[in-house]
């Protein structure tokens, strides 16, 4: 089974992934008023992002939601990078990099920088 | 409540004095505790709050209880409770964890407040217990009002909820809508209380549903999360404040995926056999008045251009956004559009992030709220 994590795409987003494929993936939500792109996520790729993250969840939609700051901005670079969502999520899951984000995560309970 | 309140709640749902009640409430105390103080049945208890005196309780009994028992009889069982209940509760579920974790001794008596405490800004000025809230629907002249219960800042799908479940009425659309939050014990990612309270004044105060016809109050309560007995709990609290009607949606007060999604529509529109309704909570001796709005679910057409209901919307192309979505998007310093989100309700978040550095609840508000509380006692 698959689940979808949707990134958000603010106007600086939207500038990194203009002339690439991402662009045609874009979804326009609540009459264009937000884009989101929806990255593929495997179902043992959402059990460990669950076991990483204990505040993960997949909603009624089949949307993985609850997922840290950290770990969203991690995979929208990956994702700009990569072929597949699928790719995009392994690059951070098996990398080095997981264990700062685990350790980054954490902290985002605490503060948060009100805008 | 005494052992026997507490058995006939569990067996019948009701006190015994025949009229509904769903969930026990118990005083549980640590029993060396007691024991120490010599307390007796008959005597009165002294209750602090924040280190000062503010009520007692007349002591008519002290009984001792098994947690788990309790726990697992209060909600019921998949076995018994088929036509509620889907899993069996465990320490996950909120509610189940509140009773479970009980100490096993318990104090039963009438509780007389000697010392009312005074609600801190801004909880003040929507603090309305039953009287209170009685005479201001008189003063407003509401004949008919209709309950929205929340735990939530409103997003346009709550809005239109309010509205057109106002709207249902009955022989003619309800006059007020109150909205009353429960304010109680907080799960980490809830919104914080005072932007709860604030984000829904903020659709009556910005003209979204007149103030003439929308009103927020709150009641203090620690979920129990508890769906269609919950919902009893709820119909019960906003009968005494004045209410006609109360709207329930999917999932109401519910928490995971325990108990079915619709059960308190049914317990509303047919009864629960197994709780002890064989019949609705209103169509029941010694039953409740208040009515249920039932309602299904409001979220984004992109065909039809706006929020539009379920059972009306024929598109079949719904964009829904829950709390989580837009608990994310405020996470990410996203401003939410307006179509989903009223600026000036993500105002109120933003006013009361700057206040506690974070936009939703986490341990350190936890913290602070256990220390200093909603109220002080002078």
């Amino acid at each position: 089974m698959t689940y979808k994590i949707g990134l958000v795409l603010d106007e600086e987003r939207l500038k990194l992934i203009k002339g690439t494929k991402l662009e045609k993936e874009l979804k326009d939500l609540f009459g264009g008023a937000l884009k989101m792109i929806d990255v593929e996520i495997t179902e043992e790729q959402a059990k460990k992002l669950m076991h990483l993250f204990p505040r993960v969840r997949i909603d009624a939609r089949g949307y993985v939601e609850e997922t840290p700051i950290v770990f969203r901005r991690e995979l929208f670079k990956a994702v700009l990078s990569k072929a597949t969502g699928k790719d995009a999520i392994d690059e951070i899951l098996q990398s080095e990099k997981i264990n700062e984000i685990v350790k980054l995560a954490k902290t985002e309970d605490e503060y948060l920088p009100p805008p | 409540m005494t052992r026997e309140d507490v058995d006939f709640v569990l067996n019948q749902r009701r006190l015994p004095n025949g009229y509904i009640f769903p969930l026990p409430i118990i005083f549980d105390v640590d029993k060396d505790e007691i024991k120490k103080m010599q307390l007796r049945e008959g005597d009165r208890l002294y209750l602090r709050l924040k280190g000062k005196p503010f009520a007692y309780i007349e002591v008519e009994e002290m009984w001792e209880f098994n947690p788990e028992e309790i726990a697992v009889k209060t909600f019921g069982t998949p076995e018994k409770n088929s036509d509620a209940l889907k899993k069996p509760l465990d320490e996950k579920h909120p509610g189940f964890s509140i009773y479970r974790n009980m100490r096993g001794f318990a104090i039963a008596g009438k509780v007389y407040i000697i010392n009312e405490p005074k609600f801190k800004e801004p909880y003040n000025r929507f603090w309305y217990p039953p009287e209170m809230s009685r005479e201001e629907f008189s003063r407003r002249n509401w004949r008919t009002v209709i309950a929205h219960q929340t735990r939530n800042v409103p997003h346009t799908g709550h809005e239109h909820l309010m509205k057109e479940a106002a709207f249902m009425g009955d022989i003619e659309p309800c006059r007020g809508i109150l909205v009353n939050a429960i304010v109680g014990a907080k799960r980490i990612e809830d919104f914080v209380d005072e932007a709860i309270l604030e984000g829904h004044e903020a659709v009556n105060k910005y003209g979204y549903i007149k103030p003439e016809r929308h009103m927020v109050t709150f009641t203090l309560w620690d979920m129990r999360y508890g769906a269609p007995l919950e919902s009893l709990l709820h119909g019960i609290i906003r009968q005494n404040m004045g209410c006609t009607h109360h709207m329930f949606g999917r999932d109401h007060a519910a928490a995971g995926d325990y108990f079915d999604p619709y059960s308190t529509q049914t317990l509303w529109t047919k009864g629960l056999p197994s709780y002890g309704f064989d019949a609705p909570p209103y169509d029941v001796e010694k039953g409740l008045e208040i009515r249920p709005v039932n309602v299904q679910e409001f979220f984004y057409c992109p065909r039809c251009n706006e929020i539009t209901y379920s059972e009306t919307c024929g598109h079949n192309e719904a964009q829904r956004f829950s709390g989580s979505f837009i608990r994310g998007l405020i996470a990410e310093g996203i401003k939410p559009p307006s179509v989903i989100f009223r600026p000036e309700v993500y105002d109120v978040i933003v006013k009361w992030w700057r206040v506690f550095g974070y936009p939703f609840v986490n341990k350190r508000y936890l913290m602070q709220k256990e220390e200093e509380l909603e109220v002080e006692v002078e």
